[in-house]
């Protein structure tokens, strides 16, 4: 076993040339139980995805309506507050609940399109180093190790210096920097079944390389690749807060949890609200992702070291 | 065995961490700590727009004269007395026993030096334009300084109060490069060391010919962040903070450990419109889409809820506090439709598209959060603003001595603590200025004319009409007169400056009742 | 083992060649940097000094050559906005960045030990399953959160700490224990795992049935080889932290390189990020390195497997 940093979710790499693999899923309600985690943190998320999509109709106002008037207004609950402003209003009057269900919207975007990118290219590479081997698994290893070597923050902040903070950039650089801790993986299951006799077999049958990869190899690993993507969603989500915060990712007047919590920072001593509730929003999604995806990586195949 | 190299390496670590203590081990009860937003590029006041600079320059170095806080006029300080010989011709008689922190007698050799270097056009130094007016200046003898200038030069006394006093010595021998980073003055304060961008330690000067300072060293602290100055004012890690947003007000007044104090001051904000397309062509060359911007802010409002009504409407950008100023001129009132119509003849019918370059809220209170406030104006009237903020004030200012600020950015001035209106017209509305991104022949001509007389009557008529011309043209939008907000920590006696200046040497420790 | 330090260096190498490529090519992918340098009205022949001053009027791989040449002297040119060489302005900050992650890590293995050690050995108790849920709860955490409102209770509330600032060990605490909890959570995970690894190996079992007690067991035995991906992670989380410092500095107002690189990128002074990436990039490289030779040295199936 030998446990290695793949861009800050540390793999513990198998290396697997022998030891089989348990039987892919059995399914069955019961063994859900055992995941009782997994499922309530599925369900909190199924409610913030669903409430991220429908913002147009559910958000009581528009994200970016100023209204100076009524600015620092505190939550509904507390002294001063008002039902109008039910978690109440920032520093020049925009609505808390409608920024925080807006801002939602934009950093699950950024997650599931960021790990989209990654997912594909990671995928892509790894299996090709794996399969492929020799120099191009050189060529990609070489890559990988310089990826990882770097400081992601760093290299996203040098990218967007040259960019230009905003959400697409935001995506890209997401998206580019993270997929070595899928070809990581990717290479080493490819490697590992590349040796199994059904494709073996299927070498033998003259299947064209194709069609082993693609028919074959891959459907073995669709489920470490979406409990890797589950995963990578809560730390890209992170990634962006911590960009947006030190003003470097999405940029105001869009609201992301990230800037949020960037711009209340100053009020956190009287109007707490600003920054508490943005807060809050990232550790509970980001907890019931990872819940989530642990639960579904147990779920899928315990063995799985991942 | 690795546990034990892994304790040995986390304890070697503590204690490297636990000597970095500075060696001079200045106590609480000597140091008072005063933090800035944003470091300054040079110890060299005469080459540096920055307030911070001019702040630190009244600690470490003298001025022939000085404001006198309370009756507002002009004192003596290391000059003794002036007189006027004729209208060209003014003579200084200087203080004597004077010394520079390097031992050497400061004499009118050192004056001539310092006007002649601030003066010399190849050297480009910032101040220049605040002394053109000077010719020349003559040793008669060593305290006696003869100046003479270009015509008659009404503002030569208020000026004697903006420059310091430099050594003849360290320009000749030390050259430019040393004095930005090596001040040598004669005042209360020595600077020990300068980390940049981290922290500067003055040190109280033993052989000051005025008051001593009652603190021993000023620890001057580099903080960028507000959130921050706040929690160390009121946990007691520094004394002294500027520029305090006003909703954080009362953060620091229920602290029980600091207090808030507000003055008025000279300094007034605005946004500069790239009127003379410095940067390159752009919407605000067109005198409607100026006008346009100006109607669609309502500053009385924001001035209200944002700032807590600690601002000072003004119709153009000379303060009120400053001799010129015409307080029968009333601002613009918002009207949104009005600019939305000015915008569409100017041929914008579906608004245009601009980008905001905002400077950091180092002297201007409350500066992001009414910043935001007018930009949501700007938007509703069709201004589709990208903001751009550039947190370092260095960087800030190099890029608009560059000209490369444009097409808008947030400004402010302090008219190098002179209250004269051509203190703001000369150096921001002029032709050509370094900090000034309007270009009209028929102020130019004012102002010239403002500067030429000694009948201030006549100055006085001559800036209505200036200010006229500034309302109509729409030059910038504009603000308003600011209102400094300092946080005092509750162990010292200070309050706040009314010519935002902080004297480190006048703050004293409050005494236990 | 000298083939596998060769192979090593190799890497390191090229990792570092890599890095110099890529801040070279920051300052030319912005566009034109004297067009950045310059003040806006320059006229013709200011601009073509310039452009000759820079060396821009040479093909690229010379300019690169000459970038790396003098890079290798220490030279990266001055900064753009304060006239000191940037190599002087990075040195200058490297220390106290070099304390705080050095702190970061010592913090975060003084959680991270004794919980995972104490979560392996009571596995699937309500102990073990406490640690995993802090675990994942502090991988939720975004640390800059975490930093506020630590600042907030014990330096404003409490008065017990300094809020900011560098110079004393009470400026220590917060901080290390910020970044420390940045990292402990994966890093309990992999004590953690790797402890059970290892219980079940089959010498553990002997040395049991050799009759030693079960402390005996652990320390003298689990524990050693439990090191092994311990110390391969951290050395590899080092790049991992200069991530969580840049946060951290920024929140505390440390005087360290990750705020000198965040300002001078926001600030485009190129050459000061350009000196900035590459020192941290050695740096991380280097460590990487040591704790390759380190796991290498103490466990032979690396150096040999792999």
């Amino acid at each position: 076993m030998k446990a290695v940093s793949a861009g800050g979710a540390v793999v513990l790499e198998a290396e697997r040339t022998t030891a089989p693999r348990a039987p892919a899923r059995h399914v069955s309600l019961r063994r859900l139980w055992r995941f009782k985690w997994g499922v309530v943190a599925g369900a909190i998320m199924l409610m913030i995805v669903a409430g991220a999509a429908s913002a147009p109709w559910i958000s009581p106002y528009d994200p970016v309506t100023v209204d100076i008037r009524h600015r620092l207004a505190p939550p509904a609950w507390m002294d001063g507050g008002a039902r109008a402003h039910v978690l109440g209003t920032d520093q020049i009057g925009r609505d808390l609940l409608a920024r925080m269900i807006y801002g939602g919207r934009v950093s699950l975007v950024i997650g599931v399109a960021a790990v989209l990118i990654s997912s594909s290219i990671g995928v892509l590479l790894g299996l090709a180093a794996g399969y492929v081997g020799r120099r191009v698994d050189w060529a990609v290893m070489t890559l990988i190790n310089v990826m990882l070597t770097f400081p992601f923050v760093l290299l996203a902040l040098a990218v967007i210096a040259v960019l230009g903070p905003s959400l697409v950039n935001m995506i890209i650089v997401l998206g580019v920097a993270d997929w070595p801790l899928y070809a990581r993986v990717i290479r080493a299951e490819t490697l590992a079944i590349r040796e199994r006799e059904f494709v073996i077999a299927g070498r033998a049958l003259g299947m064209s390389h194709w069609r082993i990869v693609f028919r074959q190899i891959l459907p073995n690993l669709v489920s470490v690749i979406v409990v890797i993507a589950t995963l990578q969603v809560a730390r890209v989500i992170i990634l962006e807060s911590f960009l947006s915060f030190l003003g470097l990712g999405v940029q105001p007047p869009t609201p992301a949890w990230g800037n949020m919590l960037g711009e209340g920072r100053l009020y956190m001593l009287n109007s707490w609200w600003i920054a508490a509730f943005p807060g809050l929003a990232i550790f509970t999604t980001t907890l019931a992702i990872n819940l989530m995806g642990n639960a579904l990586r147990d779920w899928l195949d315990p063995h799985m070291r991942l | 065995m690795l546990r034990t190299i892994a304790t040995g390496f986390a304890l070697l670590l503590f204690l490297a961490g636990a000597s970095l203590t500075p060696a001079d081990a200045q106590t609480k009860d000597d140091t008072l700590v005063y933090a800035l937003q944003s470091d300054v590029d040079s110890w060299d006041p005469p080459n540096s727009v920055l307030r911070e600079a001019i702040i630190l320059g009244y600690n470490v170095f003298d001025h022939l004269a000085v404001r006198d806080l309370k009756t507002r006029r002009v004192v003596p300080n290391l000059a003794l007395s002036w007189k006027a010989l004729d209208d060209t011709t003014w003579e200084i008689k200087l203080r004597q026993g004077v010394k520079f922190h390097d031992g050497s007698p400061f004499t009118a050799r050192d004056v001539k030096a310092t006007f002649d270097r601030v003066l010399d056009p190849t050297k480009k130094m910032t101040a220049r334009g605040n002394h053109a007016k000077i010719k020349i200046v003559e040793v008669v003898d060593d305290y006696t300084a003869r100046f003479k200038t270009d015509g008659p030069y009404p503002l030569f006394v208020e000026r004697l109060t903006a420059q310091v006093m430099q050594s003849e010595k360290v320009i000749k021998e030390k050259g430019h490069e040393w004095m930005q980073e090596h001040p040598i003055g004669t005042g209360p304060y020595k600077l020990v060391k300068w980390d940049r961008k981290h922290e500067h330690l003055l040190v109280r000067n033993d052989d000051y010919w005025g008051p001593k300072p009652a603190y021993k060293f000023v620890r001057i602290r580099i903080i960028p962040e507000q959130a921050t100055q706040i929690a160390e004012l009121i946990s007691g890690g520094v004394d002294v903070i500027k520029a305090v947003p006003p909703d954080q007000m009362d953060v620091i007044n229920k602290s029980g450990q600091a207090r808030t104090s507000s003055s008025p001051i000279l300094r007034t904000a605005m946004i500069q419109l790239d009127q003379a397309a410095r940067s390159g062509p752009n919407p605000f060359t067109d005198q409607r889409v100026r006008q346009a911007a100006n109607l669609a802010t309502d500053m009385d409002v924001i001035i209200k809820h944002v700032l807590n009504g600690l601002g000072d409407r003004v119709a153009t950008a000379v303060n009120p506090m400053a001799f010129g100023f015409d307080s029968g001129l009333k601002p613009y009132k918002q009207d949104v439709g009005a600019a939305r119509k000015l915008l569409a003849e100017a041929g914008y019918p579906n608004g245009v598209d601009i980008t905001y370059n905002q400077s950091p809220p180092t002297v201007e209170p409350g500066l992001l959060q009414t910043d935001e406030a007018i930009v949501a104006d700007l938007t509703k009237a069709g201004f589709r603003v990208k903001q751009n903020y550039v947190g370092d004030n260095t960087v800030f200012v190099a890029r608009v001595r560059d000209s490369k600020a444009g097409p808008m950015f947030s400004f402010s001035w302090g008219y190098y603590s002179v209250f004269d209106a051509d203190a703001i017209l000369h150096d921001i509305f002029k032709c050509k200025e370094t900090y000034s991104y309007y270009c009209n022949p028929a102020m130019d001509d004012l102002i010239v004319q403002g500067r030429s007389t000694l009948d201030q009557k006549k100055r006085a008529e001559i800036y209505v009409k200036a200010q006229k011309l500034l309302f109509d043209d729409a030059a910038y939008i504009f603000k308003w007169g600011l209102r400094g907000v300092w946080g005092i920590s509750n162990r010292v006696e200070y309050q706040a400056p009314p010519d935002e200046v902080d004297r480190m040497f006048l703050v004293t420790p409050r005494k236990k009742s | 083992m000298k083939h596998f330090a060769l192979q090593q260096l190799v890497q390191l190498v090229v990792v570092v060649v890599g890095i110099s490529v890529l801040a070279f090519a920051i300052l030319h992918v912005i566009g034109d940097p004297v067009l950045l340098l310059l003040p806006q009205n320059a006229g013709k022949e200011e601009y073509e000094r310039y452009h000759k001053l820079l060396g821009l009027d040479q093909p690229l791989y010379v300019q690169y050559w000459k970038f790396a040449s003098r890079a290798a002297h220490g030279d990266f040119g001055t900064s753009w906005y304060t006239d000191t060489p940037a190599f002087r302005l990075v040195l200058q900050r490297m220390p106290p960045t070099l304390y705080l992650t050095t702190a970061g890590l010592v913090c975060a293995l003084l959680i991270a030990l004794p919980l995972g050690i104490l979560a392996a050995l009571k596995r699937h108790s309500f102990v073990d399953n406490l640690c995993t849920m802090i675990a994942v709860a502090g991988q939720a955490m975004p640390i800059f959160w975490l930093g506020i409102m630590l600042i907030i209770i014990f330096a404003v509330r409490l008065k017990a700490l300094p809020a900011s600032g560098y110079g004393t060990w009470q400026h220590f605490l917060m901080p290390a224990f910020t970044l420390g909890a940045f990292l402990a959570p994966i890093t309990m995970r992999l004590v953690r795992s790797g402890v059970i690894e290892i219980m079940n190996m089959e010498y553990i079992r002997a040395a049991r049935a050799k009759g030693l007690s079960e402390e005996r067991v652990v320390i003298k035995h689990a524990f050693r080889n439990a090191c092994i991906p311990v110390i391969t992670v951290l050395g590899l989380q080092f790049g991992q932290l200069l991530g969580g410092a840049i946060v951290t500095e920024t929140v505390f107002a440390w005087p360290g390189v990750a705020t000198l690189a965040v300002d001078s990128i926001r600030n485009q002074d190129f050459p000061v990020v350009q000196c900035a990436v590459v020192l941290l990039a050695l740096i991380i490289v280097s460590v990487n390195f040591l704790v390759d030779m380190v796991v290498g040295l103490i466990d032979p199936r690396i150096r040999i497997g792999a």
